[in-house]
Formats: C-alpha cells, sequence, structure tokens
C-alpha cells in the first residue's frame, strides 16, 4: 500500500494553512486517493495499474494547492507561494528581468527609449525640449566657469524663445572667447526679435565684419529693416503681389536684398552648427541622434517669401523690362543673377524646402535665358542653356527627399507601439516589484495587494519580450552621433525613420480638439460611472445571502 | 459545445447536488463523488479536484460542518448540513425547480 499522505505532501509542497488545517487537507486527499486505489484493485488491476489510475484523479496539483488554500482562507494564495510560470518563485522571472536591465545597459536600446516622448507633439516645439532649462543653465554656469565657449554657443543656438536674454549673453561671451564663433550671431539676430524694443543690427553687423562674402547676413539684415509681418506692410498683403511692389520701392530692403543676390557666397552655417552641436552633445552624455536632427531644426534660416519677392523683381520688373527696352544684356544679367543666387541657395541648404525654390529660381531663370537667346539668333549659348537646365531637371527628379520611406515608417510604428508598451510594463513591474516587497516583508499585509501582485506576475517576461522587440526594431537605426559626419548623412540616415516615429499615430484631432473640450466631461462620466458599478455590486451582493463571498 | 454547456451547468450547480446529498445524512468527500456518479447514471461526474475545494468553500461559508470520524478501521473527513446550509440549500432548490420546470414546460411540449 503506497504512503498516500507522504505522496500528497509531496505533491502539494508548502500550503500555508494554519492550525493543522494543512495536516487536514492532506489526509483527506491521501484518503480519497487510498479509497480509489482501493477500488481500482477490486476491480481487478494491479497496483501500478491501480496507482495511476487513483493518481489520475489529480492531474494539476499546483492548481489544486491554489484552488484549496483559496477555499478555505477565501482570499488567494500569497504570491511568494505561488509556483505558477510566472511566479516570483521562479527563476525565469528573475532571469528576464536581469535580460532587461541588461538591455538597459545597452546605449542602442536607451537611445530607442528616449526617442518616445517626442511623438505626436508639435515638431516645432521639440527643439525647446532637445535640453531642460535646468541643463542649459547648469551647461551655461559650467562655460562660464571654465571660459568654454562651444558650450556657451550652444546655450546661445538652443535657449528656448522665452529666454532670448540668456540666449544673447551666452553668444556674447562665446564669441569674445573663441571668434570663430561668430557665425551664432545669425541665430541671436533672430532671437532679438522677441524682445521689445531690441535692435538686432549689431549682431549683424558683427556678422557682416566677419564674414564679408556670405550673402546670408544680408538676407537677414533685409528682414531686420522690414519686418513683412508687422504693420505697416501688412496693409499691403503678407505675400501679394501689392507688397512686392511696396518692398522693391524701399531701399532698406531691396539694398540688403541686391547685396544677398550678389555675394560670392551663401552659407548658412549649416556644417558648422552641426559640428558644435554634434560635439557639445556627445560632451553632454546626449549620444541620441533624434536631439541632433532636432537641435539642428533651430538653425536660423532666410526669409524665403522675401527670397521669392526679390527674385520675382529680378526677373519681371528688372529682366523683362529691359528685354522690352532693347537692353539684352542688362535683362541677361539679372536672369544670370537669379540662376547663381539658385546655384548658391542650393548648395548652402540641406532642407528640401529650401533646395525646392532653389531648384526653380534657376528654372525660371534658365528658360527665359535660353528664350531670349534664341529670338537674339545666339544659337550655342541658347543650346548651351536648353542642356543645362535639361540637367538640373533630371537633377531635381533624382533628388533624394527627406520623406519616410516605407520600411523607416514600419520600423518607427514598430518603435512607437512597443515603446509604449515598454512604458506601460516597465510601471507595471515596478508596481509589481513594490507589492511583492511589501508581501516578502509582510506576507498577509493585504488580500488585495496579493492579488495585485499575482495578476501582475506575467509583467517581468512580457517587459523582456516587449524590450526586446522594440530594440530589434530601432537597431537598424542606432549609431551614436559620432558616426554621422554631415547633417546630410544624419537626414538621410536617420531622417525618415524619425519621420515614422513622428507621424505614428496622428493624434492631432484627438489632442487638439477632443482633448481641450472632453477631458474633465470623460473624468466625471468615468466617475459617475465607476459610483454606479460600485452600488450595484453593492446592491447585488445585499439581495444574494447565498453568496457571501466572491469566490 | 456539448461538453461545454454540460461543463457549466454542473459548475452552476455543484453547491446545489452536494448540499442535497448531505441531507439526508452525513457524507465524506469520497462518498459524495462515488453517490453523484451514481445517481446520475454517469451523466454528471465530478472532477476530484473540484469537489474538495468545492466543499472547503462551503465549509467557510457556514453551509456545511466537516468532522473527522472512525470508518471501517480508517479517519474519514465527514461533511453534514448546518442550519444555514439548510436553509441555502431550500431556496436553492426551489429556485431549481423553478427554472427546470419553466425549461422542461418549453422543451417538452410537441406540435400537433
Amino acid at each position: 500500500m503506497p504512503d498516500w499522505k507522504r505522496i500528497v505532501r509531496e505533491k502539494l509542497g508548502t500550503l500555508p494553512l494554519g492550525n493543522g488545517r494543512r495536516e487536514e487537507v492532506i489526509e483527506e486527499l491521501a484518503e480519497q486517493l487510498a479509497s480509489a486505489y482501493e477500488e481500482a484493485l477490486a476491480e481487478g488491476m494491479d497496483e501500478q495499474e491501480a496507482m495511476r489510475s487513483s493518481m489520475a484523479q489529480f492531474k494539476d496539483w499546483e492548481k489544486l494547492r491554489s484552488q484549496v488554500f483559496q477555499s478555505v482562507e477565501g482570499t488567494r494564495l500569497p504570491v511568494w507561494e505561488q509556483n505558477g510560470t510566472f511566479a516570483p518563485r521562479r527563476v525565469s522571472v528573475w532571469i528576464a528581468l536581469a535580460l532587461t536591465l541588461l538591455l538597459l545597459a545597452m546605449p542602442s536600446f536607451r537611445q530607442a527609449l528616449a526617442i518616445l516622448p517626442v511623438s505626436g507633439s508639435d515638431p516645432t516645439a521639440w527643439s525647446s525640449r532637445i535640453l531642460s532649462d535646468r541643463a542649459l543653465r547648469r551647461m551655461q554656469l559650467s562655460g562660464d566657469k571654465a571660459k568654454y565657449a562651444r558650450a556657451l554657443a550652444f546655450v546661445a543656438l538652443h535657449s528656448p524663445k522665452e529666454d532670448d536674454l540668456r540666449a544673447m549673453h551666452a553668444a556674447e561671451k562665446a564669441i569674445a572667447l573663441d571668434p570663430r564663433l561668430t557665425w551664432i550671431s545669425a541665430k541671436v539676430s533672430h532671437a532679438t526679435y522677441a524682445i521689445p524694443g531690441y535692435d538686432p543690427h549689431p549682431w549683424i553687423e558683427r556678422l557682416k565684419a566677419w564674414d564679408p562674402q556670405n550673402g546670408f547676413p544680408y538676407l537677414l539684415e533685409a528682414h531686420a529693416n522690414v519686418h513683412r509681418e508687422e504693420p505697416p506692410w501688412t496693409q499691403h498683403g503678407a505675400t501679394g503681389a501689392g507688397l512686392g511692389r511696396v518692398l522693391a520701392a524701399e531701399p532698406r530692403w531691396r539694398i540688403p536684398m541686391e547685396k544677398a543676390f550678389a555675394a560670392s557666397r551663401m552659407d548658412f552655417y549649416s556644417a558648422q552648427q552641426f559640428a558644435l552641436d554634434r560635439q557639445v552633445l556627445q560632451e553632454q552624455g546626449f549620444d541620441r541622434p533624434d536631439i541632433l536632427i532636432v537641435s539642428m531644426w533651430s538653425q536660423p534660416m532666410p526669409d524665403l517669401v522675401a527670397m521669392n519677392f526679390y527674385v520675382d523683381i529680378l526677373l519681371r520688373d528688372v529682366g523683362e523690362k529691359a528685354e522690352k527696352s532693347g537692353r539684352i544684356d542688362d535683362a541677361l544679367a539679372a536672369y544670370e543673377s537669379v540662376a547663381r543666387f539658385g546655384e548658391r541657395l542650393e548648395s548652402a541648404s540641406s532642407y528640401y524646402w529650401l533646395l525646392v525654390p532653389a531648384t526653380r529660381y534657376r528654372k525660371d531663370a534658365y528658360e527665359k535665358m535660353s528664350s531670349l537667346t534664341q529670338r537674339q539668333g545666339r544659337k550655342e549659348q541658347s543650346a548651351e542653356l536648353e542642356s543645362t537646365l535639361t540637367a538640373l531637371l533630371e537633377t531635381g527628379k533624382k533628388r533624394p527627399l527627406l520623406v519616410s520611406s516605407a520600411v523607416a515608417d514600419r520600423s518607427g510604428h514598430i518603435v512607437q507601439l512597443f515603446g509604449l508598451v515598454v512604458t506601460l510594463l516597465s510601471i507595471t513591474t515596478v508596481a509589481w516589484l513594490v507589492a511583492l516587497s511589501a508581501l516578502r516583508w509582510k506576507p498577509n499585509l493585504s488580500p488585495g495587494l496579493n492579488r495585485l501582485a499575482s495578476m501582475l506576475s506575467a509583467a517581468p517576461v512580457l517587459l523582456v519580450l516587449s524590450s526586446v522587440a522594440l530594440f530589434l526594431g530601432y537597431y537598424p537605426y542606432a549609431r551614436s552621433i559620432a558616426e554621422y559626419a554631415s547633417f546630410e548623412e544624419l537626414q538621410e540616415g536617420f531622417g525618415p525613420f524619425f519621420m515614422g516615429v513622428y507621424g505614428f499615430p496622428d493624434l492631432g484631432a484627438f489632442t487638439d480638439i477632443w482633448l481641450p473640450s472632453m477631458f474633465w466631461p470623460s473624468v466625471w462620466c468615468a466617475a459617475v460611472a465607476l459610483a454606479g458599478a460600485c452600488v450595484l455590486a453593492w446592491v447585488r451582493s445585499r439581495t444574494r445571502p447565498d453568496q457571501p463571498d466572491a469566490d | 459545445m456539448a461538453a461545454a454547456s454540460d461543463r457549466e451547468l454542473k459548475k452552476g450547480n455543484a453547491e446545489l447536488l452536494i448540499l442535497a446529498l448531505l441531507e439526508e445524512r452525513a457524507r465524506h468527500g469520497y462518498e459524495i463523488g462515488k453517490l453523484i456518479a451514481e445517481r446520475s447514471e454517469g451523466v454528471l461526474r465530478f472532477y476530484v479536484a473540484s469537489l474538495y475545494p468545492l466543499l472547503y468553500r462551503l465549509e467557510r461559508r457556514g453551509w456545511v460542518r466537516g468532522e473527522w470520524e472512525p470508518s471501517a478501521g480508517r479517519r474519514r473527513r465527514y461533511y453534514r448540513l448546518t442550519p444555514t446550509g439548510r436553509k441555502i440549500l431550500a431556496e436553492q432548490r426551489s429556485r431549481w425547480r423553478a427554472f427546470s420546470g419553466a425549461v422542461n414546460r418549453i422543451v417538452e411540449v410537441r406540435h400537433a
């Protein structure tokens, strides 16, 4: 006769029941097995068969253990006593947690995690979130103390609009320490528009003196002289032909524009800013391509509408008028000036939104030149212009655009989705760990807490799985910012993926329309629904005396 | 599908079956399991793994009381109804009769 009590005791393992109840349960279950065994023998089975038949009554001992405890005590088995797949007694759960921590130690995984908070928000606001205000302030103080010009220049370039004065102070000090950083004046001259009564001209004059061949300071000067977005200029329309004529007659705008178009080079200081941002971010421990790409968006840019106006003036008012009055060389010179400006603009910019008008300026100018030379019988010159025009159009077609490719888009979606899952599961895992620690300290602390800890047991395993998915989704784009040699390379390698992350999901309607008007009504509705559910549950428990608990 | 609905039916009425069997006299777990199978002619068969947790639950609620008693040279735990258990049995039985009667009146009607 088998020792049934021993068998049951072994199979059940620890069963934390008090007052001798555990032994009673063991004895009763052993009695059940013994009775079934005897009956099987009486039916003619041999001992082994009878043993097997008897034991077959209890297939899942772990489930029985948990059900017995719950039936006797009215609460779940203490989480530290559970033996389920995800129970904290299982080593595999802690291995999963350790693997997640191991992943966290990898810079690529940290990059993938860090990229998430920008999603769904307005990208123009990101540049002010590159570094927190506190981090910028700290950087400024340490830059001041160490007389480190590049850190101060970084502060000047990336201070939010609300803090333009800080940007100017930092810029003054940076340039004083290292005059090679005078190019940051371009950014600061823009910044000063936010300060009432402040004059940006000294910054622009300084830049012109430092970089006299560059057309960019003249574009900044034209904008500083005439704010076409403000009165009195707005009475002519912000972009209309009327404003164009008024601007053409305004020497404070026209003269700097002439100089900008006649300048031998155009440089928006992209390369300088890229090198500075990359270096300072690395020094500050922000090895993140997303921050680098966003930091470049704060780069000062010329006024595109103003350039369009001036191109129109040159092509139509100057060029066409000269053609009509027979001054062919003057007309060609005006067209040539536009074409050359387009070339310089194209070579200076990495942004698609500037490359498109640059190409258009050249195309319009070449078309006019070609037509004019043809009419003048200058066949050789006309043919040359035609071939230049064809080459230009071909190049335009082949130019890689900063738009999301399907693959990068999908990767962005995966990273976004799993990033959200990882965030939620991280919170869940932390809650599980807290509950687990409390229950380790005091096992009978709270049945609710025990229930919560039991329910959340799968969180660490799910966390490692979703972390791996996030890591794999991001891995093709995981690179140190030191590996990007230029902004163009960063835009081409990381930009499409980044746009995929940003574009998914499109929460514009939700955040702009629904959330502001419906947030509090929703909270109230949820509160009323919760109160109603509680009352219903209470009424139900009172009208069903045969079911006094929720087993 | 049929197995699933059987399971639901058994689950809903398991308490009633046990309380009804204990109405006549005190019984131990093994006997309860055998009796359910015998009296239902094999239609209802309780998994032993579910029977004992159910008995413990009824005991905790105070509907049955378990006591160790000698039986054929060994100790067995016998369960008997408490006064609360009798009251609950009466209620559940009355509900069951009303329910099964209603179902029968519908199911057993034949079209002429």
